[in-house]
């Protein structure tokens, strides 16, 4: 439920409402706009009365969220969420590119990435250390080595990391080093596991799972919300359909179907979302066009050598193409790259 | 495969080479490119001689086409195919936009959505007058009479007329009326219908079928060119899958893999891709972005009322802004759109 003050409410009128949810041991968040502010309440409020907010003096009215996903939902919060990690702002006027190798390999492949990307006008370093990997005999990622790696390139670049976190005991250890806790494809639905980065409070991106819908990721989203942390990125990276030329099908519908339907950041992943790297800036230019708050891209300097993720990985210089271009767009949208 | 000739090989020795490839029982298509021209064979080629071929005077070298289909393919033709309709390049630097209801359902909505989308820098008009709709029960089109309006609708306004045909009999009675014959998605693989418009020398815009692969589309655009019908348009207007918040999946993928594949244009369609005129600008947006050579974009002056499509109908109001921004998407992936007025 929200509780909407009018525009003219006092701050004793907004506190009397909040004092009042708290005694039903209820929790609030308040959105406050340039006009009113709107008082969203927490937790399961099936067995409260509109009324009781209604009568109250400086609000205008109080509604139920009709949406399974509440504080996701934009009802809830109607102005977008702006996250700022280490001075990089998602989900504002700029548009924010994430960029580096699928996995963390080695120290030199991690700082010459890292560089580079960072030369190019890149905001965010990305690069997996535990990755699920579909073969267990498949390269599984260097671990806390590998963490150790993007902590020294975040110190020699001066970007912030984003990377995979795989089980709920591995969040503490994660969250030592991430600035971005990132939930895959494959762990949307891992319901401990979000309520384990629901519980810390650092950014978590989560990725939209390969046959999950835009309501399954929304009420995904809601699991990390409803624990505390309200800091989450939705990020869409293509699903499984009979299309088989590309690895996944970028369901570009997505980006605006969720920035109508949520306040939260959306990115576009269009490495994952064609798994080949000749298709990756038409489809990132697409994202950008579509409304993305941001774009997750893989690098790596030699994609012929990558140990994982080399088809759909760019050359550094391609990389750096591919941004000069997309900030034509990005100014077209009226953001800033 | 293709016989690739010489730079300054002479008419008379492609046309020799033309001649033999007759007689092999397959069927040559020359394509006349700038620097050279290549003659690409379909057809039975199992006993063609290639030996026989490449002593042949104005004979380079010989390649085969790997890919399933030939003539759709950009190894049979490098060059990006330009299909020109009443002096509107689709295929080249301008973004063409074909606008307009899905289905013609009188004189006075046909001419006045016209009006708006020529207004609002449109070059081509859409409208339906032979309706493949799910239910047997549903508004089938006006037929004839709908095509009579549309070329009146040309009279008026100047505007190109793309509309559907969904049987061979009635591909001649449609070409007569219309300047594109579109194929719709539930007609990508009736191969009598390809067949059929193959034959004719009009334009075709064939939509991808819901659940047709890339592949299976560039494999039916191939049927129409086998034909001998080379002006063949592509369009992805989505895909069905499991997520049912929008009408279809708009498979954007499509567009750079159709480019890369192909030489033909590629049109995308973001109302079917979408179903919700909410989504549309964002994803017309994204398809020019993509690298889209048009875009087919369903307009109506009054979407509650539409007899058809009305929830992914645009307003004629909506519709000049979102133009107004696609100029400015266009040309900052180095396109024009230089219809929309400033």
């Amino acid at each position: 439920m929200i509780v909407i003050m009018k525009p003219g409410a006092t701050p004793a009128d907004i506190q009397r409402v909040i004092e009042r949810v708290q005694s039903f041991g209820l929790g609030v968040h308040l959105s406050t706009g340039e006009s009113r502010t709107i008082i969203g309440i927490l937790g399961n409020t099936g067995g409260l009365d509109r009324s009781i907010f209604e009568a109250m003096e400086g609000v205008e009215g109080a509604v139920r969220i009709t949406r399974p996903y509440k504080v996701a939902s934009r009802e809830f919060k109607p102005f977008d969420t702006v996250i700022e990690v280490r001075g990089v702002r998602i989900g504002g006027s700029g548009l924010v590119v994430m960029a580096g190798p699928c996995s963390v390999e080695s120290r030199t492949q991690i700082l010459e990435t890292a560089h580079a990307v960072k030369e190019a006008g890149a905001h965010i370093l990305r690069g997996g250390a535990y990755k699920p990997r579909t073969s267990p005999y498949a390269f599984q990622g260097l671990g806390v080595e590998g963490l150790e790696l993007l902590a020294e390139a975040r110190e020699a670049t001066g970007l912030p990391i984003v990377t995979e976190v795989m089980s709920p005991d591995e969040v503490p250890l994660v969250c030592e080093y991430a600035d971005i806790l990132q939930i895959g494809a494959r762990n949307m639905q891992n319901y401990r596991l979000l309520q384990a980065v629901g519980q810390v409070q650092k950014p978590v991106l989560l990725k939209r799972g390969l046959s999950s819908t835009i309501q399954e990721l929304l009420m995904s989203a809601e699991y990390i919300l409803a624990g505390g942390n309200y800091q989450v990125i939705l990020c869409e990276r293509g699903i499984r359909t009979f299309e088989t030329y590309t690895r996944n099908t970028l369901d570009i519908n997505a980006i605006p179907v969720l920035k109508q339907l949520s306040h939260l950041p959306v990115i576009g992943d269009p490495s994952h979302g064609t798994g080949k790297w000749e298709l990756v800036a038409p489809v990132a230019k697409a994202c950008v066009a579509a409304g993305a708050d941001g774009l997750m891209i893989e690098v790596h300097p030699q994609p012929d050598l990558a140990w994982s993720d080399g088809a759909q990985s760019l050359r550094p210089e391609r990389f750096a193409e591919l941004m000069r271009e997309l900030t034509a767009l990005a100014s077209v949208m009226g953001r800033m790259l | 495969m293709i016989i690739v000739m010489k730079p300054n090989s002479t008419a008379a020795e492609i046309g020799a080479v033309i001649a033999r490839v007759h007689e092999f029982g397959a069927s040559p298509h020359p394509i006349y490119g700038v620097e050279r021209t290549v003659v690409a064979v379909v057809g039975e080629t199992r006993y063609l001689d290639r030996e026989a071929f490449l002593n042949m005077p104005g004979v380079e070298k010989i390649t085969s086409i790997s890919a399933p289909f030939k003539l759709a393919s950009r190894e049979s033709h490098p060059d990006d195919t330009l299909i020109t309709i009443n002096g509107v390049v689709i295929g080249g630097k301008e973004i063409v936009v074909m606008a307009g209801p899905c289905s013609v359902e009188s004189r006075s909505q046909l001419l006045e959505t016209a009006h708006a989308v020529k207004e609002a820098g449109a070059h081509i008009l859409r409208g339906g007058a032979f309706k493949p709709r799910t239910s047997p029960y549903s508004f089938q089109g006006l037929g004839l009479k709908g095509l009579e309006i549309l070329a009146e609708a040309r009279e008026c306004y100047g505007l190109a007329i793309v509309t559907e045909v969904m049987t061979p009999e009635a591909v001649p009675m449609v070409a007569e009326y219309a300047d594109i014959l579109q194929i719709g998605a539930r007609n990508m693989q009736n191969y009598g219908l390809l067949h059929a418009v193959g034959r004719v020398q009009r334009p075709v815009l064939l939509k991808r079928g819901m659940m047709s692969s890339m592949e299976e589309l560039l494999m039916s655009a191939e049927y129409i060119l086998a034909g001998g019908n080379y002006r063949v348009m592509l369009c992805e207007r989505g895909i069905r899958t499991f997520e049912k918040y929008t009408r279809n999946t708009f498979d954007l993928n499509a567009v750079p893999v159709l480019k890369q594949l192909s030489h033909l244009p590629v049109i995308a369609d973001p109302s079917h891709g979408t179903g919700r005129w909410d989504a549309v600008p964002a994803m017309a947006r994204a398809a020019v972005a993509a690298g889209a050579d048009g875009l087919l974009i369903e307009v109506h002056p009054n979407p509650a009322e539409a007899i058809s499509d009305g929830p992914q109908s645009l307003k004629p109001e909506r519709f000049a802004a979102l133009m107004r921004q696609l100029k400015r998407v266009a040309e900052a992936v180095d396109r024009t759109l230089s219809t929309v007025p400033a």
